[in-house]
Formats: structure tokens, sequence, C-alpha cells
């Protein structure tokens, strides 16, 4: 499922991270790469979505966000 | 003897705070060759040896083809300092390496410092430093930004290294072709640095109970807009004690020198640039630099707690709807009370061309100078719920306008492609470090003053010698018979040459309104005095109101008030605009447009009104 989907307190693994390099490094850089373990910590609509990863609080807009691809673990 | 360091380390790995306080006052900022990217340099001494410290522009990476990033990247390579410093957060160690990763390409000297050890001990976090030193082959530092002996112990470690460096021993991550399998190759390479060298557990994030109000949808946003409100007002009360000082200046000085310099048998032109030009001069300049003062150490505040990043959270979906991002909502209504504090606050976000576009927007942004002469003007002509509707008016046309504006820039300043859409952290709230705020906002203001005074005195100048008549009468102004001569054109944007004078003057300071339309109306004051002592001598609004209302239509009057609101702000609030964003070119481009706007805007309303008044 997207990013965008997950629901408050899930947990789970980034599965898949798709977009230009551009993109793609912003978004490495911060620390979301395939296979890292992430917690969903809020997720409301037409707000960016807040995780928690690599011990830091994220926030990523939702465009971006939907072009993570997670497993819910 | 003398050395060289650069500092590198992603944002909110504390580099500012450690590059001032290193360098304390002896800082410079200037541009990097060729870009727009602010470049901050400064020294300290040593035991007799100076060193210079090139602060290194923030990114998270060194990868991406960000100006930044480019510039960070070509300045290590190219060895133009002697030793890098590298910083990480320790208490987010795995994520704030990843800078250290792309540092490793480059293989220069280098020692790593491992910041806010307090917080990652506060957090139950060890870090075996010595481990990780022997690993990486650099000197590892652990380091506590806000206490003082460490400072001793990284100048003491950076001369050291000076002598002998040391660069890293272990293999620079392996380089891949595609950017997801390189940054994989990199965070591999951290995960096994650090796999004996500190525990990361993996625990449940609970946020706190005041981060989950703060992050509500619609509580949360209401609380920002009062954080702020309350934020200006503290602004406000910081700079008035310098801004009565400069209020001074002018009545001071202007009786003394006046006296002194006719007694000499000065040119009365001459007399008045000193009596009342300069000193005016020095009174803005002083409170355009306490205000940036003020601002600077609110905002400051509120971004070392954390609270600038949850207040991004809530307004970026908004934002990036004009091209901006969340980060801009904080100039943005700090825009509401002044545009140069709004200008300033802009230093919080990281991309140049979001920046410009932010400030652009902010502009467009009635100031509170703007909100205490509409409703007097209004008042002249209008029923009180008429004012109502003209202020409810100019609101919605505040919309009307940052839209156009986000339409008109964003294509040149924030193309979508180059957009960057908010990825950022929450840092955790930490406590302000007051010496290191009110050290910086100095910093700042003292720049500010400092290079303004060149650009407000030029224009200063002009509008001088615009407004000058000999016997202070307004007719003999150049300002009147330009003013005059292109009242044909004026009268087609729904202005006589009375209304557009005070409009035009209204571009220098929007206080000066009221004094320009006494000046020209009443014909008692001389528009040079209007202009200049403006803050001093206030008007008789109420026998202006009569004299005016008989004089002028209300659609001119009306017209007028739309076009003073969106015209450009005003001297100070352009100087700063040119200031924060090193680019001349660009300040020009949305000076011009705004001028354009008010003077359509002006046309549009005049000839509405005209069929209904």
């Amino acid at each position: 499922m997207k990013l965008t989907e997950t629901k408050a307190d899930m947990q789970g693994r980034i599965s898949a991270v798709s977009g230009d390099n551009h993109f793609m490094n912003r978004i490495s850089s911060i620390g979301i790469t395939e296979g890292t373990p992430f917690q969903t910590v809020r997720n409301d609509k037409k707000m960016p979505v807040l995780v928690y990863l690599r011990e830091t609080l994220i926030s990523l807009n939702r465009a971006d966000a939907e072009r993570i691809e997670v497993e819910k673990q | 003897m003398t050395g060289s360091i650069a500092l590198l380390g992603q944002p909110n790995s504390g580099k500012s705070t450690i590059f001032n306080n290193l360098t304390g006052s002896r800082q410079h900022v200037g541009n990097w060759a060729g870009k727009t990217v602010e470049k901050n340099e400064g020294s300290f001494t040593y035991q007799g040896t100076k060193y210079t410290v090139t602060d290194l522009p923030g990114s998270y990476g060194l990868s991406g083809n960000s100006d930044e990033e480019i510039i960070t990247t070509d300045f290590i390579k190219s060895g133009s300092s002697d030793l890098t410093v590298v910083l990480v957060d320790t208490s987010q160690l795995e994520r704030s390496m990843f800078m250290l990763a792309e540092f490793a390409r480059l293989d220069k000297p280098a020692v790593l410092v491992l910041n806010m050890m307090d917080i990652a001990k506060d957090m139950g976090k060890k870090v075996n430093a010595e481990a990780l030193a022997k690993k990486l082959g650099i000197p590892v530092l652990p380091f506590n930004a806000t206490d003082s002996r460490d400072y001793e112990k990284l100048k003491k470690l950076i001369s050291d290294e000076l002598k002998t460096p040391h660069r890293l021993i272990v293999p620079a991550p392996a380089e891949q072709a595609d950017v997801k399998a390189d940054s994989k190759s990199k965070f591999d390479w951290i995960s096994e640095l650090l796999s004996d060298v500190t525990k990361t557990e993996e625990s449940v994030y609970k946020m706190s109970k005041f981060d989950r109000v703060m992050t509500r949808p619609i509580l949360g946003k209401m609380i920002c807009i009062g954080v702020v409100l309350v934020a200006f007002l503290v602004a406000m009360l910081i700079m008035m004690p310098f801004m009565g000082i400069g209020q001074m200046i002018p009545a001071l000085l202007h009786d003394p020198v006046d006296k002194l310099l006719t007694g000499w048998n000065v040119h009365p032109w001459i007399v008045s640039v000193f009596s009342m030009m300069i000193p005016n001069v020095l009174y803005f300049t002083i409170s355009m630099a306490s205000f940036v003062f003020g601002v600077n150490i609110v905002f400051g505040f509120l971004e070392e707690t954390g609270f600038l990043a949850r207040a991004a959270y809530q307004f970026d979906g908004l934002l990036s709807k004009l091209g901006l991002q969340g980060k801009a909502i904080c100039p943005m209504l700090m825009g509401f009370g002044c545009t140069i504090g709004g200008a300033c606050g802009t230093r919080v976000m990281d991309n140049w061309g979001q920046r410009m576009l932010a400030m652009s927007i902010v502009w467009a942004i009635p100031c509170a100078s703007i909100w205490s002469i509409i409703p007097v003007i209004s008042g002249m002509f209008f029923t009180w719920w008429q004012t109502m509707l003209v202020c409810i008016g100019i609101l919605l046309y505040v919309v009307v306008t940052m839209i156009i504006v986000s339409k008109v820039f964003s294509r040149k300043l924030a193309p979508v492609e180059n957009r960057s859409g908010m990825i950022m952290e929450l840092p955790p709230y930490h406590k302000a470090h007051w010496k290191h705020i009110i050290k910086e906002a100095f910093f700042k203001a003292w720049d500010i003053f400092k290079r303004a005074l060149g650009t407000v005195t030029l224009v200063s100048i002009l509008f001088y010698v615009l407004s000058f008549s000999k016997d202070g009468n307004v007719d003999n102004s150049l300002l009147y018979r330009v003013g005059t001569f292109i009242e044909p054109v004026t009268r087609f944007f729904g202005m006589g040459w009375q209304t557009f004078m005070a409009f035009v003057s209204g571009a220098f300071a929007k206080e000066a309104v009221l004094g320009t339309l006494n000046a020209v109306f009443m014909g008692n004051n001389s528009l040079m005095e209007a202009t200049f002592f403006a803050k001093t001598a206030p008007a008789d609004t109420a026998l202006l109101g009569s004299v005016m209302s008989s004089a002028i239509a209300p659609a001119e009057a009306l017209a007028f008030m739309f076009a003073t609101t969106f015209n450009i702000p005003c001297l100070m609030a352009l100087s700063t605009t040119y200031k924060e964003s090193h680019s001349l070119k660009w300040t020009v481009k949305v000076a011009l447009f705004y001028i354009c706007n008010a003077l359509v805007l002006s046309c549009i309303v005049y000839h509405i009104a005209d069929l209904f008044m």
C-alpha cells in the first residue's frame, strides 16, 4: 500500500520508492530508503504525512508520500 | 600563521550555533561567486594563529544538484580549506551520518563532531567515540553546543589537526550509478560503521501531549496563528526602545543643525539635506534594523524550540498551491505586522527561488501601517459599514494578488521540477539558547543597518530632489510639475495629481501618505516635511477629511486606497528584500510588477466605482 494509505501508529517497512533522481536524492538523504522500518505517526486528510524512522520524526508532503510504497509488519 | 576550516552538516545539526560561537562577531556575510546562496565566513584566533571558518550551505546530502550541494562539493574538492569539520546530530546518529558518507568520497582531511551529545544521553543512547574514531581514522569529538568548554576542545583539535591532518581510512561507500542503489550503499556503510559503536533501540514512537495538540488539523492551525501574533507583539516590544531612540534623532538634530548651517550662510538646499534628510535616513535605517533585530530574536526562538517546523507542517498543503512550502507561513503572517519582518523571516526557507517567491508574496500582505491609514482615509468618504466593506475588499484582493504573483513569478523562481515539496524533520522541542539567539539577531540587525544605509540614502536623495521647493510651497516642487504634467495619464488610472503624489510617497513610507495628502490638499505643509516628518507631525485628519471629500470623488478615493495598499510596500521593505535576496534584478522585477499591478487595479476600481457612485 501507499504511505498515504497507512493509519496512525501502523508500523512497517518502506518497500519501494520511485521518482526522478532529484526526488530520490532528497528523500534518501533524509533517510527514507527501501527496507527502512517506519511508524506512521499521523496521517490526516490534506495534511502532510508524519512518519517516524531512523529516530527522526519526518513530515512529508502528500504528493511525495504518494510515491512511497510500504508494507505492514 | 593562518589556517582555514569549513563546517559541514545537515540542517538541524547545530551548525550555525557552532559557527556563531566559534567566530563571535568576526563574521562576514556575502555571496558564493555567481550564485544567490549566502556565504557565511568568520574567523577566530587560537594561540596566536588566526583560523578562517566557512559555514558551508546546509543540505541533507551532496549528491543532489541544488546550488547548495554543488557549492559545497566544489568547495571541499578544491581544497579551499585545510580541514572539514563534519557535524552530526548524535540523537539521530544513523540518519545524520549520511553527510559523512557523502563526504567520504571526497577524501579530504576531516574531523567528526558528535553534536547534541546531551540530548542523546538524555535519550539513554551511548556512543563509543573512541571506537568510531579508530574505525574512521579521523578524530571524533563528543560535543555539546551549549558547553563553552567544548569549544576550547574543538579549537585545540582544529589546531592539532592542521599540523597533522587525518583522512578517513575506511573506504568510501561504493559508488552506484542508480540513485537508489547508491543511497543504499551509503546507509549500509553507515550501519557497518555504527554496528559495534552504538546501539539503536527500535522503539515505538509516542507523540508528546503537546505535539498531539499541535498537529491537529484545525486546532493546531489556530494555535500557530495565535503564537505568531504574540511573537509579532513581542518583536514590537523588543524594537520599541531602539526605535524610540531612532525617532528622537530627527527631532533632536533638526534645529541645532539648521541653526548652525544657516548661521554659516550655507545654501538652504544643503541645510535641509543635513537637517532634515540625513537625520531621517538614520531614523529609517535604525527602525529597520531594530525591527530586524526584534524579528530575528522571535524567529530564532521559534525556530530553535522547534515550533516553526510544526507551523510548516500545518500550512504546507495550503502554501504548496502558491508554489511555496509550509515553512513560508511564519513570514507571511509576520507580514501583517511589517513587510520588513516578513521579508527577513523568509530566512527559514532553504531554497533561494522559493524564498524570493515568498518575499514577493509577502509584499502583497498589507502591513500594520496600511491598516492604520486605510480606515482613516476611508472614514473621510464612507460610513463605517462601507469602510468595513473596503477592508474586506482589500483582504480578498490580497488573496488574488498572491495568486497572480505566484502565477507570474513561480515559473521562473520555483519551477515545478525544482519545487521542493516539504520533506522536513520535526525536531524534538529544544530549550532555546538565548545568548546565541540574541547574538545572532544583533549581527543580522547590524548587517542590515550597515548595508541599508546606502540604499536608503540614495532613494531619499532622489525623493528629496523631487519634492524640494525653495519656499516650501508644493507648487514649486519638481514632483508637482511632473505630477500635473502627467495628470492626464494618472487620471486614466483613477488618480488626480494630488492622490497620485500621495501614492508615490506611499511607496517611500506608508506613514507618509497622510502627511502628503495634508501637504497637497491643505498647502500648509511642505511636501518634503510631510514625507520626512510624517511620524513626528501627525496630520489633522478631521480638517483634511472635509477638504478632501469636497475636492475629490469617492471613486477616486477608493481607487487611491487600493492602489496604495497594493503598491510596492515601502523603501525599507524594498531595501530589505534586496539585501536578503542579494538580487537587484529580481527585486526590481517584483517592484515593477507591483507598481503595474497597483495602477491597473486603481484603474479598474475607479472606472467600476465611477459607474455606481
